[in-house]
């Protein structure tokens, strides 16, 4: 094959090849991957609350602990579910409990179930699951792995050891950044670290994607190429959605906001962020912009409580309308 | 007062109902079995498309039978819970008052998802000890979700009606309204239908009502407007409310289920409502109501219905203080919709490779399809052997591949590369 470079570039998603296999790897979340080491140490793990924003390390975090405390033939002990493909009930009552309940044989006398995305089961399951989590303690411990602990029921958290992931500082992302480049063989610039961190922010996972992404062109990774990569990866132009808005065109920035959501999949959460963040850079009256800070909290509350993002975010967006509205007669006078 | 005709004509007796005369017979002789004591299959599970006449024919029988009819609808049930409660009420064929029962569950296709699983299953328990029929009734009978159900029931197909038994009702209803009808017309109507006997008497009341007669060139623009004359009714009846009451009643009349009603209504609001405050005002009332949709997806607890209803109806009439009612401003269908039906088999493939993407990365197949493919679709357009290492890795078919590289050219490289 082709080398790119200098050196053969591995194909394979690069986010997986560098997650780190043990808890010693792990270079990130220090204190936490300290506690875990010690349940390896005393053979005995908890039910335990990942919590933390994407990218920070929860599902590896587990898998490393997994590995650690089980050895190499780990997979056998331990299952993966993800909540966001099967978040229903049924999936507690059959596939979880029948998995649960079956003590294991090996010297440790549980398995481990990591349950991913855990925040998106329905009440309903997380209250099976509650269920099943106490009464299978014995041979069976429970790892939920959530955004937001959150919406993860009260009595659940009550029966867990809390963790919270939180985003990788900069020089840790940039040094991992760096040392999978140059086992690549990819030329990566200064600017194009800068760039990679103002885009993805601390998301391992989405700096590492955006970073193989911009490797498959061929060429050096500047700040350029990752914009060009973050831009059509991402297209979440929520600068220009506002400005739609705040020149009183609801219906176009409406159409601007569906796009993200239907054909980009970019999460409301993080758009009411980024709009979070943009209202303080309004050229607006600086009172307006606290006013507008308490609606974008209010339907950042709703966001969390409704049914549909794109209805809750395009209410925010017709309050910006009505702001921008109210600037301008204000200025008139 | 708006009496819809479907109601006031809706037929009180089997003699009445309109086609599948066939198909009722059967339903008819199985009731008659009853009598006999308990048949094997002691359900009936009537299926077949909208609006010929399925829960018209069990409400028609039980009148001519006299018996009493227990009527739950998809809300009612759509937990394991919600149906047990009625089980009690299947355990005895007569009521306290001597009459028979028959128990009737409507509109099982609006069960849906993983957690209404539950209550076909309860559906199918009470069935198997039931000591009055059980009639069970679904657009879509051959769902997968139905198949250990079907066993134990009757499967009754009722079909569209045809044209001229159609003709037949309309002319009827004309007949009782004292409208003089041409042919044509009617004519005209009924073929529209397809079937549809409810659309058609919606249709003929929406062209008819109130006029002496009934030409053919007062129904042929119909075939432009495609059977939306009545949402068409029902939005302007809530958008241009005056009334909170008169708002909220609209929502009987729409032909379309809630969630659909809320979507006409969200598309809508912003060419109707243009004064900011306005907009702000109906686009905060429908967030409100989504907040109550959200509650009822989470609590399951369908009796939030009301106040979803409240806040899209009556909260989007209130909503207009200052725009004024000028000119005509035409409707439009939700873009969302389409656009979802547009992409509904781009989700499907997506939705694939999600799946291939999860086994290898620790990701869900949901977000990998949103937060791993758009990485995917950048290296596939650039780096064919990087592109070709992957799909491999992946294991991705020849299909996926094309269409992550959205050109048959690359596809066609990158599946070379594959061998």
């Amino acid at each position: 094959m082709k080398s790119i470079g200098g050196s053969q570039l591995s194909f394979e998603m690069w986010a997986e090849k560098y997650r780190p296999k043990t808890l010693d790897e792990m270079v990130n979340q220090k204190e936490i991957v300290e506690r875990l080491k010690s349940f390896v140490k005393a053979k005995n793990v908890p039910h335990c609350i990942f919590a933390g924003p994407p990218g920070t390390g929860k599902t590896t975090a587990a898998l490393c602990l997994a590995r650690d405390l089980y050895g190499e033939g780990y997979r056998e002990y331990v299952m993966e579910l993800n909540a966001s493909d099967e978040r229903g009930i049924d999936v507690v009552r059959e596939t979880v409990k029948t998995f649960a309940r079956v003590r294991s044989i090996g010297e440790i006398p549980f398995k481990i179930m990591i349950l991913d995305e855990a925040d998106n089961m329905t009440a309903d399951a997380q209250q099976a699951l509650r269920r099943t989590m106490e009464r299978y303690t014995e041979t069976c411990r429970f790892i939920l792995c959530a955004n937001y602990s959150g919406k993860i029921i009260e009595p659940i958290q009550s029966r867990c050891a809390p963790f919270r992931f939180t985003y990788l500082p900069r020089e840790e992302q940039d040094k991992y950044l760096r040392y999978i480049a140059k086992n690549e063989g990819v030329t990566l610039l200064d600017e194009g670290l800068d760039a990679i961190y103002e885009v993805c922010g601390g998301d391992l996972r989405r700096a590492i994607n955006t970073l193989q992404a911009a490797a498959s062109l061929g060429k050096p990774i500047d700040a350029k190429v990752v914009y060009s990569i973050a831009g059509r990866a991402n297209p979440a132009d929520v600068r220009k959605m506002i400005e739609t808005a705040m020149k009183g065109n609801f219906i176009e920035a409406r159409k601007q906001l569906r796009e993200m959501i239907q054909k980009y999949g970019v999460a409301g959460s993080d758009i009411i962020r980024q709009i979070h963040t943009e209202i303080f850079r309004l050229d607006i009256p600086e009172p307006w912009k606290i006013k507008l800070a308490d609606i974008v909290g209010e339907i950042d509350y709703r966001l969390v409580e409704g049914a549909d993002e794109e209805v809750q975010l395009s209410a925010l967006l017709a309050r910006l309308v009505e702001a921008a509205y109210e600037v301008k007669g204000a200025k008139k006078v | 007062m708006y009496l819809p005709w479907t109601v006031k004509y809706k037929p009180k007796t089997l003699k009445e109902v309109v086609g599948n005369k066939e198909a009722i017979q059967r339903f008819v002789e199985w009731i008659k079995s009853w009598e006999k004591g308990i048949p094997s299959k002691r359900a009936a599970f009537l299926y077949g498309p909208p609006g010929v006449g399925k829960t018209v024919t069990v409400e028609a029988l039980a009148n001519d039978f006299k018996m009493e009819l227990v009527e739950k609808n998809a809300s009612d049930y759509r937990t394991e819970e919600a149906v047990k409660r009625f089980a009690g009420l299947a355990s005895q064929y007569g009521s306290l008052f001597g009459a028979r029962r028959i128990i009737l569950f409507d509109e099982l296709d609006g069960l849906t998802g993983t957690a209404d699983k539950g209550g076909v299953k309860a559906i199918t328990e009470i069935i198997q000890t039931a000591q009055c029929p059980i009639v069970l009734i679904a657009n879509n009978a051959f769902d997968p979700r139905f198949t250990s159900l079907r066993n134990h029931c009757l499967m009754i197909e009722f079909k569209k009606p045809s044209t001229t038994e159609v003709l037949r009702y309309l002319k009827a209803i004309c007949l009782k309204e004292g409208i003089d009808a041409e042919e044509n017309a009617l004519k005209f109507i009924a073929q529209r239908s397809e079937g549809d006997i409810r659309s058609a008497v919606t249709d003929l009341q929406a062209l008819a009502q109130g006029k002496k007669h009934l030409t053919y060139e007062d129904v042929a623009w119909l075939g432009f407007r495609d059977r939306q004359e009545t949402i068409f009714t029902v939005l302007r009846m809530i958008i241009y409310g005056k009334t909170c009451d008169g708002a909220k009643r609209a929502v009987n009349m729409a032909d379309v289920d809630v969630d659909m009603l809320f979507e006409w209504i969200y598309e809508n609001v912003p060419n109707h409502l243009t004064d900011p405050h306005d907009l702000a005002r109906a686009m905060d009332a429908l967030s409100m109501a989504d907040v109550y949709r959200g509650r009822i997806k989470r609590t399951q607890d369908w009796s939030f219905i009301r106040y979803v209803i409240d806040f899209m109806t009556a909260g989007v009439a209130m909503a207009r203080v200052n725009t004024k009612t000028s000119g005509w401003t035409p409707f439009h269908f939700p873009e969302r919709i389409q656009a979802l039906s547009r992409s509904k088999e781009e989700r499907t493939i997506q939705l694939e490779i999600g799946r291939k993407i999860k086994r290898r990365c620790h990701i869900s197949a949901t977000r990998a399809s949103k937060e791993v493919l758009p990485y995917l679709r950048i290296i596939f357009r650039n780096n064919v052997e990087m592109a070709a290492g992957i799909a491999k890795w992946l294991d991705l078919t020849p299909e996926m591949v094309e269409y992550i590289a959205e050109s048959k050219e690359k596809a066609a490289e990158i599946n070379k590369l594959l061998g």
